[in-house]
């Protein structure tokens, strides 16, 4: 995406004032997405994302400057301005490049921005026809899909010339149904690092009436109770919960400012012992897969609890620097806007010995989320809070009746520890997780688990 | 990369050349400045400019969009063939109408001094606040955020109807939070100060108070279950009443995502309540003289002592009601379609004091955070169930701070449970705001 010459001109630049570490980060993003209001398209937006950053490290130093006038000019004015706010004690020689040859992770059929645009309006229709027609409640549906193909280059002082293409398409449906006086809302957004053959690989229309389902089981809820009790949650996007309540905690960015409840804890038992957890951003297709992150480093498959003891942070280089560890391939970002930090991939509890029978038929009373919503956590603290969209009583060992509002509570640590059964139909599901670099796409997962017991909010 | 102007009147010869019979270019550019502050050190130091156009225009009756922050010659050609594309997918009942313009009022959002405070004198200051956060009680272990930065922004419309309008604005802003660690506890506690002049910055009252609310949380353990009287403090209001502003956007009560079709008129809040969305309020952080389309801001009243006054529009919805834009159509960034968006949102201060507030209360918990709002809010339904913390009130007294509590309602009836208004109005970064409120009752879950 760049010349050698500029390259090699922004990052002397850079080194000039005594940087140890020099990189440059630049991309552009082709950005595709409808959304579609009550089966009538709402917008269509077509766009380019373009821009660099510069990055420069004085020891544990970082400093970040980005700009989307890529011309060499102004890249070097960049790179100045950023040197001239700090001073090293001696200038580092450019070393010679090394072009990276990356694995090809997500192999794509059908590049999404080679197809028309009304085909996949028409998979939008049909969603929201599908989700209409499952029920009369149903009053309202909003479907959408984006695809984005993002071309990444990297070059670093440590010789790294590496560049990526990055294509990622997602579908989303919500359906709300509604009573004369109350209004519920189902949604799912599968996608992956595919083209537009995530259309071969789900049926919308499958997925517009699950989303439907929720709305109209949940519009004939009552309030969740409130109070202490043993919580089941379900495979899939009930992963949020570790995403939440641990994976933060895990990422180097708050490990080595020890602003997270997980430093110092290595080798150290922080789960029970039915927990393994992994994040592994070389699965194929993954939604948040990729072949190198966002500085260049090849990504792997990290075990971060095994057996309930701490293996493994997830690192960046720049935080690397600081715990005096090897960077783990997990250095993201949104965009040039913002200088990369660790970060999950596709983070997971892998599959236990229990059977998703068992687990409800061992559970006398207690709430069963089916699915979960979105959530966050404050990593000094761990405590965490998320939301359940899709709940039920469990009451002698039987799933009852359904129940709505639920939000579920608690300290990372101590829920960790609280798992006391895990299933065995480990599935993945798709998010957007915000932090401090962006807002980036994030597999979740698990299969179902039971926690002991947690603070569940409600009004009923 | 091409002059802005250059490139926006470029565009419109092309676009109109091309088969469009109006058209828009919207240009969003900015600077920003940032440092982050670790251990009397600077960790991380940011220094950046952005810039991008947004398109518009109507192609056969349809309005179609297309953005890029390329800023090229190269890019117009992507630009109007994607706009034709997408257009072709609109129906024409959803035509935007561009607009000409009216007259403005003068608008000072721009303070050149604030960029002129050199570098070493921010980065001195930053470090006075994290000095003072740090000494500002004696259980503060450490910082999580220290971070003082400007930022700067500029718009411009320029459409094929001679609208040619624009502004830029700036801030300077620090944050800073601090962790406070008794024994096995960890609590944090923040303070965020914006302005438009560093005279006004105190930086060492910033970091104590960020320090004081951390060390006044540890020792909290929960309550029992139960249904509670509230004082909401400013921060924790203002967080519910950002998640459940878009009840209040006309484009949502006409699409049935809003529960205040045909409310307009009625009551829908207590007599004490009034709640403006106010463009042009002096120094509020999201003051503009316009919005993304070109209508002049203005100060509405949206529930004026408990009476729906009207709901924000953009010129779109505002036409499918017959009635004016109340000058709210927003694009979120350069990606973003025109929709609605609040300016300064806020609950008009009331006159108690936040002691007399409690005195009200008698017994019940002053709530001052939130946590999980993405999550635990239905915009839809009203309906919230939010992870909070903040403290247990006896006689009118605060007792023990209070944590793992979950606090469950419904935004529409809340609003009509408010008791009193405080008097100490208090405004997020985003130009949001909300004095203390005392709520007649509100379920709590915790032991």
């Amino acid at each position: 995406m760049l010349n050698k010459n500029v390259v090699e001109n922004t990052l002397s630049a850079a080194l000039g004032s005594g940087a140890d570490f020099a990189e440059i980060y630049m991309e552009q993003t082709k950005r595709n997405s409808i959304s579609v209001v009550n089966g009538k398209v709402e917008s269509v937006q077509s766009g380019l994302d373009y821009g660099a950053g510069i990055r420069l490290f004085f020891q544990n130093k970082a400093i970040y400057g980005f700009t989307n006038d890529t011309s060499e000019k102004n890249l070097i004015r960049i790179a100045r301005e950023a040197a001239a706010a700090a001073r090293g004690d001696r200038v580092y020689p450019l070393q010679g490049w090394q072009r990276m040859d990356l694995a090809c992770r997500n192999p794509i059929q059908i590049m999404p921005d080679t197809v028309e645009k009304n085909r996949k309006a028409e998979k939008l229709y049909l969603a929201a026809e599908a989700a209409k027609n499952y029920s009369p409640l149903i009053h309202q549906t909003r479907t959408g899909c984006l695809d984005i193909v993002k071309d990444v280059f990297i070059a670093n002082t440590d010789g790294l010339w590496a560049e990526e293409q990055r294509v990622r398409s997602r579908f989303t449906v919500e359906a709300i149904a509604s009573s004369a006086t109350e209004k519920q809302s189902g949604h799912l957004g599968p996608g992956g690092s595919v083209g537009f053959e995530l259309y071969d690989m789900i049926d919308v229309e499958e997925k517009a009436r699950e989303a439907a389902r929720i709305a109209v089981t949940m519009l004939g809820a009552k309030p969740c109770p409130a109070g202490r009790m043993p919580v089941v949650i379900d495979n899939g996007f009930g992963g949020v919960i570790f995403h939440e309540a641990c994976g933060h905690s895990l990422e180097a960015t708050a490990v080595a400012r020890n602003a997270s409840v997980f430093a110092g804890k290595m080798g150290q038992q922080i789960a029970s012992s039915v927990v393994t957890a992994i994040d592994d951003g070389t699965i194929p297709n993954g939604w948040g897969s990729a072949a190198m992150d966002d500085e260049g480093t090849p990504t792997q498959r990290n075990v971060l609890i095994e057996n309930g003891i701490l293996r493994s942070y997830l690192v960046d280089k720049l935080n690397g620097r600081r715990m005096g560890a090897k960077p783990t391939g997990s250095s993201r970002r949104e965009s040039y806007r913002y200088a990369p930090t660790s970060r999950m991939t596709n983070t997971f509890i892998d599959n236990g010995k229990s059977t998703t029978a068992e687990i409800i038929a061992n559970t006398e009373y207690g709430l069963y989320a089916k699915q979960m919503g979105g959530g966050s956590v404050d990593p000094a603290t761990g405590a965490f809070n998320f939301a359940v969209l899709e709940g039920y009583l469990i009451r002698d060992g039987k799933i009852a009746e359904p129940v709505r509002g639920a939000t579920l509570i608690g300290k990372g640590m101590e829920v960790l520890m609280k798992i006391d059964m895990v299933g065995n139909n480990l599935a993945r599901a798709q998010g957007m997780c915000g932090s401090i670099s962006g807002s980036i796409p994030t597999d979740v997962g698990q299969p179902m688990i039971r926690v002991k017991e947690m603070t569940v909010g409600g009004r009923g | 990369m091409l002059d802005r102007q250059a490139l926006q009147k470029q565009m419109i010869v092309e676009a109109l050349k091309c088969g469009f019979t109006d058209c828009e270019v919207f240009y969003l550019g900015g600077e920003s400045f940032e440092v982050l502050l670790m251990e009397g050190e600077v960790s991380n130091y940011e220094n950046s400019s952005e810039a991008g156009i947004a398109f518009r225009g109507t192609y056969c009756g349809r309005t179609g969009y297309a953005f890029s922050e390329r800023l090229e010659e190269d890019c117009i050609p992507f630009l109007i063939d994607s706009a034709r594309e997408n257009a072709m997918l609109m129906s024409e009942d959803e035509h935007e109408d561009l607009f000409a313009g009216e007259a403005y009022l003068e608008f000072s959002g721009y303070y050149p001094e604030l960029e002129r405070v050199c570098v070493e004198k921010r980065i001195q200051l930053a470090k006075r606040m994290e000095e003072a956060a740090l000494n500002g009680a004696e259980s503060i272990a450490s910082l999580d955020y220290c971070v003082l930065g400007i930022g700067k922004r500029e718009v411009s419309i320029v459409n094929s109807l001679g609208l040619d309008i624009s502004y830029t604005k700036n801030f300077a802003s620090s944050y800073v939070s601090a962790i406070a660690r008794a024994k096995d506890e960890t609590k944090k506690g923040s303070a965020f100060w914006k302005g438009t002049d560093w005279a006004e910055f105190n930086p060492e009252e910033t970091g104590r108070r960020a320090a004081k609310r951390g060390a006044e949380l540890l020792g909290a353990s929960s309550v029992n279950s139960g249904t509670y009287q509230v004082v909401l403090d400013g921060k924790a209001m203002t967080s519910l009443l950002s998640s459940f502003s878009g009840i209040f956007f006309g484009e949502n009560v006409q699409k049935g995502f809003s529960l205040l079709k045909d409310r307009v008129g009625e009551q829908i809040a207590s007599s004490c309540v009034t709640l403006r969305d106010d463009a042009l309020l002096e120094g509020g952080y999201a003051s503009v003289p316009f919005d993304s389309e070109g209508v002049a801001g203005k100060n509405k009243a949206l529930i004026e002592k408990g009476y729906l006054k009207t709901l924000l529009y953009n010129r779109k919805s505002a036409k499918k009601d017959g009635v004016a834009s109340t000058g709210n159509g927003f694009k979120a960034g350069l990606t973003a379609p025109v929709k609605t968006a609040c300016t300064n949102f806020y609950i008009q201060k009331g006159e108690k004091t936040l002691e007399q507030l409690f005195l009200q209360m008698e017994n019940g918990l002053f709530i001052t955070d939130f946590m999980g709002l993405h999550a635990g809010t239905n915009g839809v339904s009203g309906d919230f169930s939010l992870s909070a913390e903040g403290f247990l009130v006896e006689k009118g007294n605060i007792i023990r701070p209070v944590e793992q509590i979950t606090v469950a309602g419904n935004f529409y009836t809340l609003l009509k449970d408010i008791l009193a208004v405080g008097e100490d109005l208090y405004f997020s970064a985003g130009g949001k705001g909300s004095p203390s409120v005392l709520i007649k009752g509100i379920v709590v879950a915790g032991n």
